[in-house]
């Protein structure tokens, strides 16, 4: 193997990117594009939803109860409303999806002592906000009812609210949030983001320049000249798998200067797995485009690929030991899990080499599996 | 009028043979509807199942394994026991585990003499925020919950004075299965790739091959060349959907379909034939296949992002929110959830249906007339 002449085809390969402009704006314009959809597309933060008041009792007591939700930052307060019959219409046009209904003697029975019932409809349509906003409900309601117990306990025996506030609540768990304090998604979204990005762009960039040497017949060149296959494959690679780390660095400025995510690990660690991943997912890229035979089905395939792995079999919204077992095997097939796990420790978790190095050695050995498989379906003679 | 019928047909299942014969690309349609919804239905499910926990209980009381045990499956499974909150710290740092529960000694006491509360740490891996509160918030209410308990036990019928009990209701998907929400999200996310792909490819393929320069000197219409390629797309789709609904969702995952069938799937072919002007669309700004790819890259992924399954439409920025109207997806969520789950009938779901019918219009008459101007010009 020469190398000069795998620089001389990469210097070739670079000027044709170069020359084609929309394809060059492309590469770089879309993994920044792509970062701020997905960013904003992603964070799973709920806020705003929508609620309505059906109050039935209209005592002091009721308003100062649904006053709670009304306040609350995660929903917006849509109205109070006279008749469950109309929450429901409102829930089933999609216009509320939250319905607190407070009952007709809800003051009264307070007063007497005696334990009320408040009944919330959630529109569980779209589960993920469903069981957010099930949590902030069962929230609110243990602090607007705990607050209005103890002060009830406080008067029936005499002692302190503190007191009662203890003989109520004898047990507190504290919950400690850690690499993510104030609980942003997006701090973890962004990270993951620049994987799952790569994890479709770069085998696409890959792919589109195979595709546009067969599109073009420049190919046949390659096929008459006495460049050996290694060399033709590793010179195409290389300036793919070089654009795609200059687009990564620029995710990881964006992650952080944009979105603000926190960086704590070591820059060495991340820059060095960001190559080796590059390379594996440009491989990946080459595989396939060199496999399917239209250009067509090859792009589609690419993308659809890189997309369904750095989605579901990443770890990127689910950590890979909860998944089921067979998605668990698939995950373990692509290096989209173990870049990920790099990623998240090098930002979260102020990981270095020590912490990653399992992890880069997986993905290299993907690299290398993927470009010897690339090596042994690449021919140049042309079937008959 | 009968002639020109006739010719659109003949186009269309031109067009619908040319998909069938090109293998990567009819065996990729099948998938989408079939195979891939039921992995979808496994893969991408955030519910809280199975959260790895480890334990450190300082303890060793009956009160501490009592409140470890209450953490069961499906939602949480026991790791082990480790024997210092280094360790656990470590375990968390390589996410291993999600959540440490950190039981200290003299907990039981604590809790017997009742003076002041008994206190329980737990450290939770909120790298993945959401899932992080979710997780929390469980533990956070069986821990107070078997507090309440004791509580009550102690206070009697006292405690319960002022109590107010929260009983919620989950409409449309009662037990919050992931399985109705994700085929029907992942059913529409596919479809809405196809149906702007493969119009826009055929186009662009026409182009490229030089075959569009016999379609023109032949005697059909722009319109009938366009409209044969979405018409092809809209049966496809139509009776995909068919196929994912009838065999699919409703017998493997039990999927209800609490509207009528018919309208879901007329609407179908609706979103169809709007996706397929927009890849048209896209079509006539590209030369070649690889050109077309990543234009559509471009569209599809913020439509897809920020429609409104996998994002919180109501949690967007205003002005995001607002831009979201311009996609065909966004309207058509309301009507596949409100017709599938919520069982909306047309009265109810007028306002996207005139909107995606709207922007399907629009989409369809502006390829028309590129095309129509591109073609003039050849």
């Amino acid at each position: 193997m020469s190398p000069a002449r795998v620089v001389a085809i990469a210097r070739k390969e670079w000027r044709e990117i170069v020359r084609d402009r929309l394809f060059l704006l492309l590469a770089f314009l879309l993994p920044v594009l792509l970062m701020i959809v997905f960013g904003y597309g992603l964070t799973q933060d709920v806020e705003n939803m929508p609620l309505a008041v059906v109050d039935h009792d209209r005592s002091a007591a009721s308003r100062e109860y649904a006053r709670h939700y009304v306040d609350a930052r995660y929903f917006r307060f849509v109205g109070y409303l006279d008749r469950v019959d109309d929450a429901e219409r409102l829930l089933a046009a999609g216009r509320v999806r939250v319905v607190i209904v407070i009952g007709q003697r809800f003051e009264r029975q307070l007063l007497e002592g005696r334990p009320v019932a408040v009944q919330t409809l959630t529109d569980g349509t779209f589960i993920n906000s469903a069981r957010v906003v099930q949590g902030y409900l069962d929230a609110i309601n243990a602090g607007a009812g705990g607050a209005l117990q103890a002060a009830a306990l406080s008067r029936r025996l005499g002692v302190s609210d503190v007191r009662a506030d203890t003989m109520l609540r004898p047990l507190r768990l504290e919950a400690r949030y850690l690499y993510n304090q104030e609980l942003r998604s997006i701090w973890a979204i962004a990270p993951s983001l620049i994987m799952n990005i790569l994890m479709w762009t770069s085998p696409l960039l890959m792919a589109l320049s195979v595709v546009r040497e067969k599109e073009s017949g420049s190919i046949y060149n390659i096929y008459a000249s006495e460049t050996p296959r290694v060399e033709f494959l590793l010179g195409k690679l290389l300036p793919c798998a070089g654009i795609s780390f200059i687009d990564a660095v620029a995710l990881w400025a964006m992650a952080t200067g944009y979105f603000g995510a926190p960086f704590t690990g070591s820059a060495p660690a991340f820059a060095a797995a960001t190559l080796v991943f590059v390379l594996a997912t440009s491989a990946l890229g080459l595989l396939i485009s060199l496999w399917v035979r239209t250009q067509q089905a090859a792009l589609m395939i690419v993308v659809l690929l890189g997309a369904v792995v750095g989605m579901h079999f990443s770890g990127m919204f689910e950590a890979v030991v909860s998944l089921p077992a067979p998605n668990r095997m698939i995950a373990h097939l692509f290096p989209a899990m173990y870049y990920n796990d790099v990623v998240l420790g090098t930002f979260l978790k102020g990981a270095g080499f020590a912490e990653t190095w399992p992890d880069m050695i997986v993905i290299g050995l993907f690299a290398c599996v993927a470009f010897a498989l690339s090596f042994l379906s690449f021919h140049k003679r042309v079937a008959a | 009028m009968t002639v020109w019928l006739r010719q659109l047909r003949l186009m269309t299942s031109k067009e619908l043979r040319q998909v069938w014969r090109d293998r990567p690309l009819a065996i990729f349609i099948v998938y989408i509807f079939t195979l891939d919804i039921v992995i979808a239905a496994g893969a991408g499910s955030r519910d809280l199942r199975d959260v790895r926990v480890l334990v450190h209980d300082g303890d060793h009381s009956a009160a501490s394994r009592e409140l470890v045990y209450l953490l069961r499956p499906p939602y949480f499974r026991l790791v082990g026991e480790v024997a210092s909150p280094a360790e656990a710290l470590r375990r968390l740092d390589r996410g291993d585990v999600m959540l440490v529960l950190d039981i200290p000694p003299g907990f039981e006491r604590t809790l017997g003499q009742g003076h002041e509360p008994a206190r329980a740490q737990l450290l939770v891996d909120t790298s993945r925020a959401i899932r992080g509160y979710l997780a929390a918030s469980y533990v956070t209410q069986i821990a107070e919950g078997l507090g309440a308990s004791i509580a009550a036990r102690r206070l009697g019928r006292a405690g319960a004075a002022g109590l107010i009990v929260h009983e919620p209701r989950i409409w449309y998907n009662p037990n919050l299965d992931p399985a109705w929400f994700l085929t029907i999200s992942e059913l529409l996310t596919m479809m809405t790739v196809a149906c702007i792909v493969l119009p826009g490819a055929a186009l662009v393929r026409e182009k490229e091959r030089g075959t569009i320069e016999q379609l023109l000197v032949s005697p059909l219409a722009p319109f009938q060349v366009m409209f044969s390629k979405v018409l092809a797309m809209v049966l496809v789709t139509v009776a995909g959907t068919a196929v994912a609904l009838l065999v699919v969702m409703q017998p493997i995952f039990g999927v209800p379909a609490r509207g009528s069938l018919v309208l879901f799937l007329l609407l179908t072919g609706v979103y169809a034939f709007t996706n397929a002007g927009l890849g048209l669309v896209a079509a006539t700004f590209a030369r070649n296949s690889a050109q077309l790819g990543m234009i559509v890259l471009l569209l599809v992924t913020p439509i897809i992002m920020l429609s409104g399954t996998w994002v919180t439409i109501e949690s967007m920025p205003a002005g995001l929110r607002a831009a979201t109207n311009l996609s065909p997806l966004r309207h058509f969520i309301e009507i596949a959830y409100g017709i599938l789950l919520r069982g909306n009938s047309l009265g109810e779901l007028w306002r996207p249906v005139t909107s995606m019918t709207l922007l399907g219009l629009g989409l369809f008459s502006a390829g028309l007339w590129r095309f129509q101007r591109q073609s003039l010009r050849i």
